[in-house]
C-alpha cells in the first residue's frame, strides 16, 4: 500500500510539473503587455520594471528563476498589478481560507441532504415522491449554479430580504456564515443532486439484490436489512465520489464568488487573468491543480479502503 | 437417494397457496398468477423436490413459504402453527428460527462487502449471541462442517470459487439450527462436478442434523437422486405429486410425461429412440364451475391435479399399471 501511495505521489508530482510548465508558458503567451495601460511612463522606468520582475530575460531563464525561488524560499514572487509589491503567497493566504470555508460548508450540507433524498427516492421508487425528487435532480444538475445564484439573490436576498445579497467583508463567526448562506446554498444544489442521483441508482439496485432477500430470511426486518445491507453497501461507493464533488464545488465557486463578491480564490483567479498578473495567475492555477490532483489521489485510496474487492497491494509472487 | 422415513409427521404444510403479482404495463394492470392453488405437505426428515420449468412458480412458492412475499391466499403451517397472516416480530421469529433458505446464485446472494464471518454470524447476532468470540467459534465450527477452513472466516465472498460460495450459503443457512431448509436451486449455478459435491454435502448434513429439505430444482436427474417425494409444477399449479420412484416409473399427468421424456440419457441407442412428448395445456378445459380441478389420490400417495371429468381416464391408466404389476 505504501509503495502504491509512493508511486501515485510521484506520478502526481510529474503531472504537477507538467501543469506548472504549461501554465507558466501559456500565461506569458497571452496577448497584451502587462504595463500597456500605463501611459505616462518612460522607457527607462518600463525597463526597470521589467528587470525587477525578470521579465526582460528569456522565458526559460524566467522559469528557472521562478522554480528556484519556489523550491528554495517558497517565494512565489510579487503581484505585478493586482496588488503591486505584495507577495503572491500573502495574497493567497488571505483568500484560501475564505474559499475553503465556503466549499467545506456547501459540501457539509450537500452530503446529508443528498444521502437523505437518495435513500428516500430509492425506497419509494416509482412513486410520486421518487418522481418529484428525480425532476428536482435533473433541474439541479442541468441548470448552472450561477443561474441559481442570481435567482437566490433576487428572490431570497432581494424580495424576501432573508439573507444578505452579497458577502460582507470582514465579518466573522456567525455573521460570516450568515452573509455566505446564499453562495453556499447555490454551490450545494448541484452536489446534492449528484449525490441523490448516484445513491438512488446504487441503492435501488442493492435493494433488489439476492443478499437483501437472504438477509430477510436470516430474520432481519425489512428496515434492518435495508440499513445494514442496502444503505451500508450503497453509501460506500458514494464516499469516493464525494471527493470528486469537492473539486466540482471548487470550480463552481469560480463564478459564484464573483456573483456574491466574495474575496476568495475564484474571484482572484479571474481578476488576475484579466489584469495579466502572471505571478498571481500561476499561483492560483497551481492551487487549483493541487486540489484536484490531491482529491483524485484521495478518491482512489478511498476506493481501496471502502471496497474490499479493489483493495490494492495483493501479494505478488 | 430415498432415505427412510420413519414417521409420517408433517412438518410443513401448504394448503391452497395463492400468490398473485400485479404488474403495470402502459397503465393496464395485469395479474401474474405465479402460484395458484398449490397444496402439499412435507414430512419430517424427507426431501421434497419441487420441479418445473422456468417461471412455473417454484421459487415463488419457496419464497412465499418463508414469507419473503405476502401470500395472496391460502395457508401455510409449520408443525401445526400457521405461518400465514400478518407479519409481526413473533411470526418472523417463528419462521426464520425454523426455516432457512439457500439461494440459487451463490455470487449475488452473499453481500460483497461483508466477510464470511459477518455473513454467517449475522443470523446468530440477531438471535442474541452478542459475544464476538463465541460467534466466531460457532462460525468456524460450521465452516469446518461444510468443508471450509477457519482461515476462510475473515475473507470476502469474491475470494471464493462458486462451489465454496455455495458451501458458505449452506453454512449460513444451517448456523441457526433450522428444522426446514428451503433449497432454491442450490446447485444449478454450479459446475456439474461441483454439483455432486454440494448435493452430497447437503445429504450428509441432512442426516446429521435431521433436516427436512424442500428442494426446488429444474434438473430432473438431480431431483431424482436427491428427493424422497416430488411435486411437479406447471404454470403456478402443482399438477402431480408422488414419491420419487413412483413418479419416475408411472407418470400420469401429461405434463409430467412430457417433462420426463425430455431427460437425456447417456446411451446413444436409447437417445435415438427417445420420443419427446410435448404438452399442450389447452387439452384441459377447466372452469370455475363443475369442471374445477382439484387433487385426486389415484394411487396411494400419488396425487394428480385434474377435474372430475378427467379423472376416469387416469383411473383407467392406473388400472392398466396395476394389472401389469400383477402380471410380473
Amino acid at each position: 500500500m505504501l509503495k502504491y501511495i509512493g508511486e501515485r505521489l510521484l506520478a502526481m508530482f510529474i503531472t504537477l510539473a507538467i501543469i506548472l510548465t504549461l501554465v507558466f508558458c501559456m500565461i506569458r503567451m497571452m496577448p497584451g503587455g502587462i504595463y500597456d495601460e500605463l501611459e505616462d511612463i518612460t522607457q527607462e522606468q518600463l525597463d526597470a520594471l521589467y528587470a525587477k520582475h525578470n521579465l526582460d530575460k528569456p522565458i526559460l531563464v524566467q522559469f528557472g528563476i521562478f522554480i528556484k525561488n519556489v523550491v528554495t524560499d517558497w517565494d512565489w514572487g510579487y503581484s505585478l498589478k493586482l496588488q503591486p509589491n505584495q507577495t503572491v503567497w500573502g495574497i493567497l493566504g488571505d483568500k484560501i481560507p475564505i474559499t475553503i470555508y465556503e466549499n467545506i460548508f456547501s459540501l457539509m450540507i450537500s452530503i446529508p441532504l443528498g444521502i437523505g433524498f437518495g435513500i428516500l427516492a430509492a425506497i419509494k421508487k416509482n412513486t410520486w415522491i421518487d418522481h418529484v425528487i428525480s425532476v428536482m435532480v435533473v433541474i439541479c444538475i442541468s441548470v448552472p449554479s450561477f443561474v441559481f445564484a442570481s435567482l437566490l439573490q433576487y428572490f431570497i436576498g432581494f424580495k424576501l430580504g432573508l439573507f444578505p445579497i452579497v458577502y460582507e467583508p470582514g465579518s466573522t463567526g456567525f455573521a460570516m456564515f450568515y452573509s455566505m448562506t446564499l453562495p453556499i446554498v447555490a454551490l450545494a444544489l448541484n452536489p446534492i443532486a449528484t449525490i441523490t442521483r448516484y445513491l438512488r441508482a446504487e441503492l435501488a439496485e442493492t435493494i433488489n439484490s439476492d443478499f437483501m432477500l437472504l438477509a430477510r430470511t436470516k430474520g432481519l426486518t425489512e428496515a434492518q436489512a435495508t440499513v445494514r445491507h442496502g444503505i451500508r453497501n450503497s453509501i460506500l461507493p458514494i464516499l469516493s465520489t464525494l471527493v470528486a464533488l469537492f473539486t466540482n464545488i471548487m470550480s463552481g465557486s469560480l463564478v459564484i464568488e464573483s456573483i456574491f463578491s466574495i474575496p476568495g480564490m475564484g474571484g482572484l483567479m479571474i481578476k488576475s487573468i484579466n489584469a495579466i498578473d502572471y505571478n498571481v495567475t500561476q499561483a492560483t492555477l497551481v492551487f487549483y491543480s493541487l486540489i484536484s490532483l490531491g482529491s483524485i489521489l484521495l478518491c482512489d485510496l478511498l476506493y481501496g479502503v471502502v471496497d474490499p474487492r479493489v483493495r490494492v497491494g495483493g501479494k505478488k509472487e | 437417494m430415498a432415505s427412510e422415513i420413519n414417521n409420517n409427521e408433517v412438518v410443513l404444510e401448504v394448503k391452497n397457496l395463492v400468490m398473485h403479482f400485479k404488474t403495470k404495463k402502459r397503465g393496464k394492470t395485469h395479474k401474474v398468477k405465479a402460484v395458484d392453488d398449490v397444496s402439499f405437505s412435507v414430512k419430517r426428515g424427507e426431501t421434497f423436490g419441487l420441479v418445473g420449468e422456468s417461471g412455473c412458480g417454484k421459487t415463488t412458492t419457496g419464497r412465499t413459504i418463508i414469507r419473503l412475499y405476502n401470500p395472496t391466499g391460502g395457508e401455510i403451517y409449520f408443525e401445526g402453527q400457521p405461518l400465514h397472516g400478518r407479519m409481526n416480530a413473533k411470526l418472523r421469529k417463528l419462521i426464520t428460527d425454523n426455516i432457512a433458505m439457500i439461494f440459487q446464485d451463490p455470487i449475488a446472494s452473499l453481500n460483497p462487502r461483508m466477510t464470511v464471518q459477518e455473513i454467517i454470524g449475522e443470523g446468530l447476532k440477531i438471535r442474541g449471541i452478542k459475544d464476538p468470540a463465541e460467534r466466531h467459534q460457532i462460525v468456524v465450527d460450521m465452516l469446518k462442517k461444510v468443508g471450509l477452513m477457519e482461515e476462510h472466516a475473515t475473507r470476502y465472498p469474491h475470494e471464493f470459487s462458486g462451489g465454496q460460495r455455495q458451501r458458505i450459503g449452506i453454512a449460513r443457512a444451517l448456523v441457526t439450527n433450522p428444522k426446514v431448509i428451503i433449497a432454491d436451486e442450490p446447485v444449478s449455478a454450479l459446475d456439474v462436478s461441483v454439483q455432486a459435491q454440494v448435493i452430497n454435502l447437503l445429504n450428509d448434513l441432512k442426516e446429521e442434523y435431521g433436516l427436512t429439505i424442500l428442494f426446488i430444482a429444474h434438473n430432473l436427474s438431480v431431483v431424482k437422486y436427491f428427493s424422497d417425494r416430488i411435486g411437479i409444477m406447471y404454470f403456478g399449479k402443482l399438477v402431480e405429486l408422488a414419491s420419487c420412484d413412483e413418479l419416475f416409473k408411472y407418470p400420469l399427468h401429461p405434463y409430467t410425461k412430457a417433462l420426463l421424456s425430455a431427460i437425456p440419457q447417456p446411451d446413444p441407442h436409447h437417445e435415438r429412440r427417445r420420443v419427446r412428448i410435448s404438452y399442450d395445456s389447452s387439452i384441459h378445459n377447466y372452469d370455475e364451475g363443475e369442471n374445477k380441478p382439484h387433487y385426486f389420490e389415484v394411487r396411494p400417495d400419488h396425487f394428480v391435479y385434474c377435474s372430475d371429468a378427467e379423472y376416469p381416464a387416469y383411473e383407467a391408466e392406473v388400472k392398466e399399471i396395476e394389472a401389469s404389476l400383477k402380471g410380473e
